[in-house]
């Protein structure tokens, strides 16, 4: 690790000012992945912006006076997959995404922004040895190189991979997120987040290097729905998920009033598949049809050399994840 | 004049008295008979504690006061010749004291991390921070890091099946037109790196005023290494300590110095200084050995009892530049019963400009079990008989087939077994396959050399037993301890073990699965010469005829009435301990000069994902003598899970353009965690040997060779196909599952 500076401030506001005066600063929370990349050396920012400071006012989970949830940036997956607020079968899917990731000492540790905004994973992107596209380079190694754990949807000129777990039960909850910029406070769609096309030039965020997110909203769930969450790993210790897939639904009289799909762990970004909606609205949900619908989020997969199996096993975890949160017995 | 004495041997289901010689001096083996009360026994490992309190101190953890960091500025190319280099930036950063090359211009580098520079600095950042400045110009040359593209290697098919023909012979093809089942198949396996939780290096203190090197490394030869360094340095024996009092794992891969410790030596010697140089994660996985990748061939054939009529072996080893140790073996005694004509086995090294493969726990038998085990299953299957009665059939092994029926039955082999291969047991949950497999094991080591163990009592009672061999993680201080404790009749508490240290008598590399069974018997032989003698001062002390004085079970007795505790006693042998040694003998006449074992695994495989989980595992396992049994089924246990991991995850992902290893850490060299843990059972079998005064038989080795097949073969009656392939990734099972399908589509087709 090369010697770096580590710059703390009072307050949200105060904190970003710091990071806009120091250049090349970086937000540092856990630093799970951060200090990991640093010590390899793949990564040697001169500044880190502690955030951790911040956990007396961003470390909460809240109802909102409209029945809404926020959730502080610096909750951590652990108190995350356990928050009492978060009891509602239509969280059942954020709970478990936070809930199986990584290790338990990791979960304990590693906060909710952190997870949303780590960088992406590619064993080309992650080593010095590359000079990748996504870091400045020409190529794309892993493009017709070793790809077993790499994108088979929505990619462009980069395979990597997202590896957020809670981006997509976040997603199909209708997540918001309020970042802060010095004084300036705005609130957006977490989708936006990331970048609409994750060329291989496009950052892993859209956030400014001295923006902050402080919290995530979710909308109060409508009554009777229900939330899953479903990955495939090669272990169950300590592992990436190969695919992912949340689902979130909600139904009235037997029948789908809303229904939303998002993969994970497939593209370079979270994949929230709107065609799902439209193919369920109003119909019967029956196994068949999740089936059905898992198969059209994977129909536009173009996989790679080594990765052509997450095709059916993505498409088997998505639709487990659809029947999860139907109700359907797997 | 070796005398001769009759020994009951043999297990529980085959005792027999056996004659054998005993070497004068020596004391008459422990029998089947013999009672222990501390041997054999649940006792806790000694350094159990130490190990997960982080007390105990590893080479790793040994700083010395001005310590440098070393490291080794390696090859970003596979292959090719160095043209220059320049160290002269790399020498005027900050920190930095010692720059030298390990490798001359137009030297070749053999693989992506071979050794060009070494040098030390103040701090291991410092250290990095030079390495980054120096700079390395080679020729480059056409490198080749796939095996399956080396010269030499077999031509394969879009299956991975070998296609090219086989030598021609005669009694083969005869053995194979008298089988009712005949398979043929290719099997392959990739490389799985050691893997030691601590990694591969050295602390090396160079000591110029008294000519000294100390040093310390993570090794699994502390006495042979003392000889490799002193060579290395030009410094005589005498005045080389080597230390190891414990080491992280070896499996293998830690027997030499290495560039590693031949350079922190010349670093250290050229700076005066003690220099500390450890692999990181990435070295370790790429410069510091492997179990070889494999690709094995078998057409067998069996009768319609099940018995083998022809086996025709063979395999090709991808064990990176050096071009040997690839090899692989299989369970030859299946076909014990054939005509040589009839049996046939054959190998090949293919070179690649990769890192060199090493020994790793039971080299070559993972692979090959995995491709024989399989081949056996196959032709089961193909006669319609439960795997097991097969293995009954062609096993020769009374300790084995003993084995075999009892673990089948604490498995509920029969129940766990899926009676229709690819039929889900649940039809309610059709995606969900289970099945069961079984593999045999076996290795060979009751321990030799003439080794010699010290023993120690003090005046205060405590004990010493020491030897300069290595802990690896074994439990070997807690082996000597407990066979010292038993022979004295003193609790187990009195005694401390010490090892790794080359101020004590020699011992041996732990290769092979013979530091054990090497050692005990000289521990217990030092043992008997110490209660002897201390039998002799207390008589001395005591003012009475030695011939009168008993010894049992802790106290010292006259005409039968208790006279003296053991400490009692030792307060009496004067200010100067006793110290005695025992030595090891060649072993005489044993039961058997090998161990057996079999296995059992259960699996669970996802049809729509291709996910395989284990959910339980059986090991039967005999190794001679039992001394501690906790700590012999640690290692069983360790070998079943890293079996597990073996079959269903690891594997070194090379970018083949570049020969470089992209999983080089311990992100995506996946190894298999708490979770991945399933039931895991283990019941070891005792058996009196004979051989020598314990008869133990090493435990390393043994039950690292039948995990991988098992498990394969459970996943292909779960499947109804084999995978043929290790680690078995979901990819590989959606594959097989997919050409199942077709294959019974076309044969619908033909109906």
């Amino acid at each position: 690790m090369k010697p770096f500076e580590i710059v703390r401030a009072e307050g949200i506001a105060a904190t970003s000012k710091a990071a806009g005066a120091t250049p090349g600063a970086v937000f540092k929370a856990a630093g799970i992945d951060l200090l990991d990349r640093m010590k390899e050396r793949q990564f040697q920012p001169p500044a880190l912006v502690d955030l951790l400071r911040l956990r007396s006012e961003l470390a909460a989970v809240k109802v909102e006076p409209d029945g809404g949830i926020a959730i502080g940036a610096l909750v951590t997956l652990a108190g995350l997959a356990a928050a009492p607020e978060l009891a509602d079968p239509a969280f059942a899917g954020l709970r478990e995404a936070a809930g199986i990731a990584a290790t338990p000492q990791i979960r304990s540790r590693a906060t909710v922004a952190g997870n949303l905004l780590q960088q992406a994973r590619c064993w080309y992107l992650r080593s010095a040895a590359f000079p990748c596209a996504h870091k400045g380079g020409e190529t794309c190694f892993a493009m017709y190189g070793e790809n077993r754990y790499h994108s088979v949807l929505a990619y462009d000129d980069c395979v990597r991979v997202h590896p957020s777990n809670i981006a997509p039960p976040l997603l199909t909850l209708g997540a918001e997120v309020t970042v802060q910029r010095g004084d300036a406070v705005r609130r957006i769609k977490l989708a936006e987040l990331w970048p609409e096309r994750p060329t291989a030039a496009a950052p892993d965020h859209t956030l400014a290097p001295d923006e902050i997110v402080t919290w995530i909203h979710l909308p109060k769930p409508a009554a009777g729905s229900r939330g899953a969450y479903c990955e495939s790993r090669e272990k169950l210790s300590f592992d990436w998920a190969t695919t992912a897939a949340a689902a979130f639904a909600t139904l009235a009289d037997g029948k789908v009033v809303d229904a939303r799909l998002c993969l994970g762990a497939v593209a370079p970004g979270p994949v929230p598949v709107p065609a799902a909606t439209e193919m369920l609205a109003g119909k019967v949900p029956t196994a068949a049809l999740c089936d059905e619908v898992a198969a059209a989020a994977f129909a536009g997969a173009k996989p790679l050399y080594h990765n052509a199996y997450k095709v059916p096993t993505g498409t088997a975890i998505a639709a487990r994840a659809l029947r999860l949160a139907f109700g359907i017995e797997d | 004049m070796s005398a001769p004495h009759d020994v009951k041997v043999g297990f529980a289901g085959d005792a027999k008295v056996l004659q054998v010689q005993l070497p004068p001096g020596d004391v008459p083996p422990w029998d089947l008979d013999k009672e222990f009360s501390v041997v054999g026994t649940a006792m806790d490992r000694l350094d159990g504690v130490a190990k997960v309190t982080g007390r105990a101190r590893y080479t790793f953890d040994v700083n010395l006061p001005g310590m440098l960091y070393g490291l080794l500025v390696r090859s970003t190319i596979a292959r090719g010749r160095i043209k220059s280099v320049d160290t002269s930036e790399a020498a005027k950063a900050p920190g930095v004291v010692a720059v030298l090359r390990t490798k001359d211009d137009g030297h070749r580098v053999r693989f992506v991390g071979d050794d060009v520079v070494a040098l030390a600095a103040e701090t291991l950042d410092q250290a990095r921070d030079a390495a980054e400045l120096v700079r390395i110009e080679y020729d480059v040359e056409e490198h080749v890091t796939d095996f399956r593209k080396a010269e030499g290697a077999p031509r394969l098919d879009g299956d991975g099946q070998i296609v090219d023909p086989w030598p021609e012979s005669a009694d083969i093809e005869a053995g194979l037109a008298a089988g009712k089942a005949r398979v043929e198949a290719t099997w392959s396996c990739e490389v799985q790196t050691h893997s030691a939780l601590e990694s591969h290096g050295t602390v090396a203190w160079w000591k110029p005023d008294e000519g000294v090197l100390e040093v310390w490394s993570s090794t699994q030869a502390v006495s042979g290494t003392q000889q490799a360094f002193a060579a290395a340095a030009k410094v005589p024996q005498n005045k080389v300590r080597v230390h190891a009092e414990y080491v992280g794992g070896g499996f293998g891969a830690k027997f030499p110095p290495g560039a590693e410790g031949l350079n922190a030596v010349r670093l250290s010697m050229a700076t005066g200084r003690p220099v500390k140089l450890m692999l990181d994660r990435y070295e370790e996985h790429t410069c510091a050995g492997n179990r070889p990748s494999a690709i094995m061939q078998i057409r067998a054939a069996a009768d319609e009892s099940g018995k083998l009529t022809a086996w025709d072996y063979r395999s090709f080893g991808g064990p990176g530049y050096s071009g040997q140790q690839g090899g692989t073996s299989w369970p030859t005694y299946y076909v014990a019963h054939l005509p040589r004509g009839a049996r046939r086995t054959a190998h090949k090294d293919l070179a690649t400009d990769t890192d060199a493969g090493r020994a790793m726990r039971a080299p070559g038998r993972p692979q090959g079990f995995f491709a024989a085990e399989g081949a056996l299953d196959e032709l089961a299957v193909q006669l319609g008989m439960d795997p097991l009665d097969l293995r009954l059939a062609n096993d020769p092994s009374p300790l084995r087939r003993y084995e075999w029926q009892l673990g089948a039955e604490r498995f509920g082999w029969k129940e766990r077994r899926n009676p229709e291969p690819g039929k889900p047991r649940d039809p309610s949950r059709p995606w969900l396959l289970q099945g069961a497999g079984l593999a045999s094991a076996t290795w060979g080591q009751l321990g030799g050399g003439s080794w010699k163990v010290t023993c120690r009592i003090h005046q205060d009672g405590t004990v010493e037993v020491r030897n300069a061999a290595q802990d690896i993680g074994t439990g070997l201080k807690t082996v000597l301890a407990a066979i010292v404790a038993e022979e004295l009749g003193v609790p187990l508490s009195r005694v401390r073990a010490t090892t790794g240290d080359t101020i004590d008598p020699a011992g041996p590399a732990s290769g092979g699965s013979t530091t054990t069974p090497s050692l005990a018997p000289a521990a217990r032989l030092a043992a008997a010469r110490a209660r002897q003698k201390l039998v002799e001062r207390v008589a001395a002390a005591l003012g009475v005829d030695a011939a009168q004085l008993g010894y049992e079970q802790g106290h010292f007795r006259i005409d039968g009435q208790r006279k003296l505790s053991f400490v009692d006693a030792c307060r009496r042998i004067g200010p100067e301990p006793i110290e005695e040694q025992g030595e090891r003998f060649r072993n005489y006449a044993a039961y058997q000069d090998h161990v057996c074992g079999c296995q059992f695994a259960e699996v669970e495989v996802d049809a729509r994902t291709g996910l395989v989980r284990v959910t339980r595992m059986l090991a039967v396992q005999d190794t001679g003598l039992v001394l501690a049994k906790k700590l012999a089924e640690s290692q069983v246990l360790g070998a079943l899970i890293q079996g597990i991991s073996y079959a269903l995850h690891e594997r070194r992902v090379l970018d083949h353009r570049f020969g470089r290893m992209l999983n080089g850490d311990f992100n995506y060299y996946k190894i298999a965690g708490s979770v991945d843990t399933p039931v895991l059972d283990v019941v070891l079998v005792p058996v009196a040997n004979g051989g020598n005064n314990v008869g133990a038989a090493g435990l390393g080795e043994p039950p690292a060779t039948a995990p991988a097949a098992a498990i394969h073969n459970a996943v292909a009656n779960a499947l109804g196909v084999p995978v043929r392939a290790l680690p078995i990734t979901p990819d590989r099972v959606l594959k097989a599952l997919a050409t199942k399908a077709r294959a019974a589509e076309s044969k619908k087709e033909g109906d």
